[in-house]
């Protein structure tokens, strides 16, 4: 299967919630049983080492109705879900459930590791941005302008209420598809012994190497982004790989390469950050995280990971 | 691409998703980029004591991961051999004088010396190139070839297996088989089996090229014992055929009573052997079979390496080798591992020290040490370490000995205050890097 | 001959046969078996270079893999 880069700040997806589009698929993959789906704006998919048909049906079913289960409750495009209501409570407090509280524990304490950079309520800062290869950079005037409606600092937070001020939005998007690639590799490991590789986009998490000495192997996307020919193998024997960056979101101008990774401190692109970075991890919330860290540090971002001790891959345009 | 530190950020996150996904981690990531090839490479240099053989040789495998679990590997192998062996001769309270292989001169031992012969000096390159790949499922398929050449010595060779896996990959059975055909252009030519040592010039008795066949057949079973324990079960069987006999051994003809070697008529004018020397014999047939264990056993981040084969032949030869390294880490980085050898073989049936004048000469006789009696015990020591960019560096100093006995039936007259078994002692030195 | 034949048959069915039952690891505690120096073979180019050698002092050749040789070595 080929690792294909995912912007984990900015996932301007668009809507999916056509529920005829939840079509899933079981076929042969090599020495594996391949079930692939649509969720969080991304290509899914898991790979079973095992011969039993039925097992692999009985596992679709679970991975997928928990995948789903995790886009409907946190996706910011579906009115009436906690997101929504959040988002449209107009400066009122919201109780929110444990699992969406234990998200915005782990969002808050991203927050603080990354000196502000990880927000949940930078969102908005989209509306100003389109990173479409052009040299169209938006007005500062603009960008400052929505920045009085982004940080997390802003939103008070006591656990199990929120009350944020109008006009504020949180959005998941930067945790959702690790979350969920952890949750369904954890259900699939409490039904099988199966090997199962779980991979949303790009983003994946192993329950176990296939066989004794094998490994899963990933492709690691080149930085033309032609997915033809992986610029490298990564084998995963356990754990898991996530990639944060995209290679063709960027503006242009002047000579200057904007790339997409906003800083939500200043709405402006974290500047010289990779353009993709690859961290392994014993998760793929963990994987992924230290990804986004790593880009919101820009041109340090390799110091941090070496720092950290961490397994990683960073491609640089 | 780096490990170790300790990450304050990582540590917390690590801490925090527990937290969130309400679980712990099963087991830590295990994740390793495949570069596109993989180059294993060694120097070595084996060398024996008393001038016997010296060797240099320098190796590479370059190995390269495809996606899908497809596996190549090529090999190659350069060896540079000088130095002298035992010619199957034996040592004499006077000089004796020897027609070297080629028929072309002489060359002459010293009283009391065991007779060498001298003329190895020989550089041979192999070749090796492996394919693996998943057939369906369950199965690995691998076929491979090999091909060396020598001076006096051309090896082609192909092989197969496949291997297929049970009881959630814990389980795995292989069978694979493998042909090879070797040519022997003998120095001077490969002299008729038990036919007198002649003159400098007279190559009457030697024959052109000759060819043998190997049949090998390996199944195995590998079995995943627990969380720190594998093993590996193997039977092998082997049938060569052809021209067995090594054309460089030689054997003393001598005096039934005193047992000193037979003294022969010099033709004048000409150089020759000055005593009766008979080029050895061996059946044109082997079948050996063998069993091979091995288990590898993890504690506390020691490896035990532990193997044992049973060897037996229709030559009777049987051998017993146990082999243990236990690799011992130093740190994150470093480790030492010991390794001993023990090796114990009981001689061929046609193996003899000397052929007694005026009797009828057997079939087949050989007095190459490497028939006879003995036993062979390796002790060494590998240092390895990972460099700075994650390359693998090792050294190990091996020494090698060989202690034998000839049964006293074999020894005529007065061989047994004379005549011993050319024991060994021999040093293996090798350094490695894979990157 | 046959005896041999016998002896591997039983052997290959002990093995299988437990194995197939009760022996071996769930697939995520292979976490230590799948270390590199857990592999049956840790260092390809010595145990050929060991082969090599012992296949040219004694008279034995082979068991872990196949029987080797193809040197006339001395």
């Amino acid at each position: 299967m080929l690792l294909s880069p995912s912007s984990a700040i900015d996932s301007e997806r668009p809507p999916r919630v056509k529920p005829n589009a939840r079509d899933v698929e079981l076929a042969r993959h090599g020495k594996f049983w391949r079930v692939t789906f649509p969720a969080m704006g991304s290509p899914c998919e898991l790979l079973l080492d095992t011969d039993d048909r039925s097992e692999v049906q009985a596992l679709a079913g679970i991975a997928t109705a928990e995948a789903w289960r995790i886009e409907d409750k946190f996706s910011r495009y579906i009115s009436g879900n906690i997101v929504d209501r959040i988002n449209t409570a107009a400066g009122t407090s919201v109780e929110v459930d444990p699992e969406t509280a234990g998200l915005i524990d782990f969002a808050g304490l991203l927050y603080r590791l990354s000196d502000r950079r990880f927000d949940i309520t930078s969102g908005a800062l989209r509306k100003a941005w389109t990173f479409d290869g052009s040299d169209r950079l938006p007005d500062r005037a603009a960008v400052r302008r929505i920045l009085r409606q982004v940080g997390w600092h802003r939103v008070d937070w006591a656990s199990p209420v929120l009350t944020m001020p109008s006009g504020m939005q949180i959005d998941f998007g930067g945790i959702g598809k690790e979350y969920a690639v952890d949750k369904v590799a954890g259900l699939v490991r409490e039904q099988t012994s199966s090997p199962c590789l779980v991979n949303f986009g790009g983003d994946l998490a192993v329950t176990g190497p296939p066989g004794r000495q094998d490994s899963w192997q990933v492709g690691r996307e080149s930085l033309q982004g032609s997915t033809a020919l992986p610029v490298g193998l990564i084998q995963l024997r356990s754990g898991a790989l996530a990639t944060s960056g995209d290679t063709r979101r960027y503006l242009l101008k002047d000579g200057i390469r904007y790339g997409h990774i906003l800083d939500p401190t200043t709405g402006w692109p974290v500047d010289g950050a990779p353009a993709s970075v690859t961290v392994a991890a014993d998760s793929c919330v963990q994987a992924g995280m230290l990804c986004t860290l790593a880009m919101l540090r820009g041109a340090e971002a390799e110091a941090m990971l070496a720092d950290e001790g961490v397994q990683y891959w960073c491609l640089r345009a | 691409m780096k490990k170790r530190k300790n990450g304050g950020i990582s540590t917390t996150l690590a801490t925090a998703t527990c937290a969130l996904l309400g679980t712990t981690p099963v087991s830590p990531v295990c994740a390793q980029e495949i570069d596109k090839w993989d180059f294993d490479t060694s120097l070595l240099y084996y060398g024996e004591d008393n001038e016997r053989v010296q060797d240099a040789s320098v190796a590479v495998l370059a190995t390269r991961n495809f996606v899908d679990d497809r596996y190549l590997a090529l090999g190659l192998t350069v060896d540079a051999l000088t130095g002298a062996t035992p010619s199957g001769a034996i040592t004499q309270p006077v000089a004796q004088t020897f027609t070297r292989p080629s028929g072309k001169s002489t060359y002459t031992t010293p009283a009391n010396e065991l007779p060498l012969d001298d003329t190895f000096r020989d550089t041979r390159v192999a070749m090796t190139a492996n394919w693996q790949q998943p057939l369906g499922r369950l199965y690995t398929f691998n076929a491979g070839a090999s091909a060396s050449k020598e001076f006096d010595y051309t090896h082609i060779g192909l092989n197969a297996r496949i291997a297929r896996d049970f009881n959630q990959r814990n389980t795995t059975i292989s069978a694979g088989i493998a042909l090879a055909r070797d040519d022997i252009d003998a120095v001077g030519g490969a002299p008729v089996p038990l036919s007198p040592m002649l003159d400098v010039g007279d190559l009457a008795n030697r024959m052109t090229t000759q060819s043998k066949d190997v049949f090998d057949v390996v199944v195995g079973v590998s079995q995943v014992l627990g969380r720190n324990t594998v093993m590996q079960l193997n039977y092998s069987y082997s049938d060569a055929s052809g021209y067995l006999t090594d054309p460089y051994k030689i054997i003393s003809v001598v005096d039934g009573i005193t047992g000193n070697v037979v003294t022969r008529p010099l033709t004048p004018g000409i150089d020759g052997p000055s005593h009766e020397f008979l080029f050895e014999s061996r059946p044109d047939d082997r079948v050996k079979q063998s069993f091979y264990g091995q288990v590898k056993h993890f504690m506390h981040g020691k490896v035990l390496d532990a193997s044992y084969r049973y060897m037996s032949d229709d030559w009777e030869i049987e051998s017993h080798t146990l082999d243990l390294r236990l690799r011992w880490p130093l740190g994150d980085e470093h480790y030492l591992e010991p390794h001993l050898r023990y090796y114990t073989q009981t001689e061929a049936d046609f193996y003899t020290v000397s052929l007694v004048d005026g009797q009828m000469l057997p079939a087949y006789a050989s007095n190459d040490y490497r028939l006879g009696n003995f036993d062979g015990i390796t002790a060494g020591v590998k240092y390895g370490w990972k460099t700075g960019n994650g390359h693998d560096l090792s050294v190990r100093l091996e020494l090698y000995q060989q202690r034998g006995d000839i049964p006293a039936n074999l020894l005529v007259g007065n061989q047994a205050g004379t005549v011993s078994y050319p024991d060994l002692d021999a040093v293996i030195a090798q350094f490695s890097y894979r990157f | 001959m046959a005896r041999w034949k016998t002896c591997v048959a039983s052997l290959l069915a002990i093995a299988c046969s437990t194995g197939c039952t009760s022996l071996g690891v769930e697939p995520w505690d292979r976490d230590i078996l799948a270390k590199d120096e857990m592999q049956l073979v840790t260092d390809p180019l010595e145990v050929a270079t060991d082969d090599h050698i012992y296949f040219s002092k004694e008279a034995s050749s082979g068991g872990r893999g196949f029987g080797g040789g193809g040197c006339g070595c001395n």
